[in-house]
């Protein structure tokens, strides 16, 4: 998740990288509850972003997205 | 630039590592959130405890008989094994992971599933595809992009192997506000 870019970034990328025909959609807000059912968080990460978070941001640490784009 | 590099390394050791503490997978509650029951059934119950993404790429993916998939992270081959049922035996999917034991996993998970004729496994990184220029119709990722240090040059080596016309569907995680420091600098929160 820390690695996450912000959606223009993202998108502004795959133009850099030549795509065509950038969408970005099917947004799911990905909060801490979602990285709680990953083992990948440990459960001292997930007990420090219910501290450090503001709570009404918990829900949606981060958005999960489908992006789509073409070479052509 | 050393620095830089060293960073790049590290980051890549953190999710290297968190996956190699997870060795039972774990990732049955995220697959029935991100799977309807149907999608289940076609893939073996190892791939289940392996589907570790954030979406549903294949679902989005413009996959037709006889393409030639590539998945980026393939994971325990959750997708993998989705999109080779996609493009059929006349297609054929690649799954690439950083990890060889993964990839190994996720090969006896696709031969289990029926579609190991037409699938494939490599380990490898995404940012240096072993793959020929022009050589894929569709890319599809779940939540692997954002682990890579080095995002524009993923895209540039999508890009690459892709066909002219060819489709990149990825599922990621995007933020719109930083994170605090304290997590952004966990390797925890770097590999999940």
């Amino acid at each position: 998740m820390s690695g996450a870019m912000a959606e223009r970034v993202f998108a502004r990328k795959m133009e850099k990288a030549g795509f065509t025909g950038v969408w970005i959609g099917n947004k799911v807000p990905y909060g801490i509850e979602q990285a709680a059912l990953y083992p990948l968080f440990t459960p001292e990460i997930i007990e420090l972003m219910r501290r450090l978070i503001a709570p009404d941001r918990q829900a949606s640490v981060a958005i999960s997205v489908i992006a789509k784009a073409w070479n052509r | 630039m050393s620095q830089d590099l060293l960073f790049q390394q590290a980051i890549k050791e953190a999710v290297r590592s968190a996956y190699e503490q997870i060795s039972a997978g774990g990732g049955e509650p995220v697959a029935r959130q991100l799977y309807s029951e149907d999608e289940l059934a076609e893939v073996t119950s190892g791939a289940i405890a392996w589907a570790l993404g954030v979406g549903n790429p294949v679902r989005h993916a413009g996959l037709r008989p006889g393409e030639t998939v590539l998945d980026l992270g393939c994971g325990g081959g959750i997708d993998t094994i989705l999109a080779a049922k996609r493009v059929g035996p006349d297609g054929r999917a690649i799954g690439l992971d950083l990890m060889e034991e993964m990839a190994q996993r996720a090969a006896d998970n696709a031969a289990e599933a029926g579609v190991g004729g037409w699938t494939e496994f490599r380990r490898g990184e995404i940012e240096d595809l072993p793959l020929p220029d022009e050589s894929v119709d569709v890319v599809i990722s779940n939540g692997v992009i954002n682990l890579s240090s080095r995002k524009s040059r993923v895209l540039a080596e999508v890009f690459r192997v892709l066909k002219p016309g060819g489709e990149m569907c990825v599922a990621d995680l995007t933020v719109e506000e930083d994170l605090p420091p304290e997590i952004l600098t966990s390797d925890s929160a770097w590999a999940g």
